[in-house]
């Protein structure tokens, strides 16, 4: 049988684990982030950052923002959003 | 006896960290070759990052990597698989190449993206694939020797990475990388005095 076609509850075990780990990593990023930093962003930055707390989606969150990678990830260190990977 | 050099290929979200840590040139003698994809270099643009990258390439202790049309078919593929997995934080083509080439040439995948972490964890066929964070790099350095372990806080050079570029560890997989210094290096120390 090809690798390629993982069993499905294998596939949904591993999405679950994944979640879970995102839930915790969720969390720390709402503890730690700077809101008041991130509140007197321009709107299409502070709905950036919001978004990568709640998914963790640099990419996505970078595009929100209309920025480079390298940009967005130091907004992220500016507003105390720590990367927990 | 012949030992096989110790390659890498490393994302944008790894560099763009890394450049930053204090003690980044320990990076080369953990590994012989880092390549970075075209696709990744055209990434990178803060200062920091462009000139420890110049300085790599320059002294020719990093390497460009040019991807193949064949291999970034293969990523283009993995990013529209990722995508269609909700809850799977999708990856894109400077990534996805990392992952391909890896599989491909048996690089080791330096990356900070969790995206990219989940996809070899996902896909059934880049399971083989070892990827690395820094966390993985710093552990290596303090187990071979080339990061001095510091046994009164055994913590403390995983610290130093997280201060330097705030990024955190997950708690488990840092205090399993602990565990490893304390018993590894550690316990050998203490029975030698």
């Amino acid at each position: 049988m090809s690798r390629k076609y993982v069993d499905k509850e294998e596939l949904e075990h591993r999405i679950r684990r994944w979640a879970e780990l995102e839930e915790e990593a969720r969390r720390i990023r709402r503890e730690m982030a700077d809101w008041e930093f991130i509140e007197k962003q321009e709107p299409r930055i502070k709905e950036a950052l919001k978004y990568y707390i709640e998914k963790g989606d640099i990419r996505r969150a970078s595009m929100l923002a209309g920025v480079d990678l390298e940009a967005f990830r130091d907004l992220l260190r500016k507003a105390r959003i720590p990367v927990i990977v | 006896m012949s030992v096989s050099p110790r390659i890498a290929i490393a994302d944008t979200c790894f560099i763009i960290d890394w450049a930053r840590y204090r003690n980044r040139e320990i990076i080369f003698r953990v590994f012989d070759i880092v390549f970075i994809p075209e696709a990744v270099l055209r990434e990178i643009k803060s200062g920091t990052t462009i000139t420890w990258v110049a300085r790599g390439l320059a002294s020719g202790k990093l390497s460009l990597y040019t991807e193949s049309e064949d291999e970034v078919e293969e990523a283009r593929s993995l990013i529209i698989r990722s995508r269609r997995i909700s809850h799977m934080i999708p990856v894109d083509l400077p990534e996805a190449l990392c992952i391909v080439i890896g599989r491909r040439k048996g690089y080791t995948v330096l990356t900070e993206n969790k995206g990219a972490i989940m996809a070899t964890d996902i896909f059934d066929e880049y399971r083989d694939v070892i990827v690395w964070r820094a966390l993985e790099i710093l552990l290596t350095a303090q187990l071979e020797g080339v990061l001095s372990a510091e046994c009164n806080d055994s913590s403390k050079v995983f610290k130093e990475y997280e201060e330097d570029t705030l990024h955190i560890f997950p708690r488990r997989d840092l205090i399993e990388a602990v565990n490893r210094i304390e018993q590894e290096i550690c316990r050998q120390r203490g029975a030698r005095t």
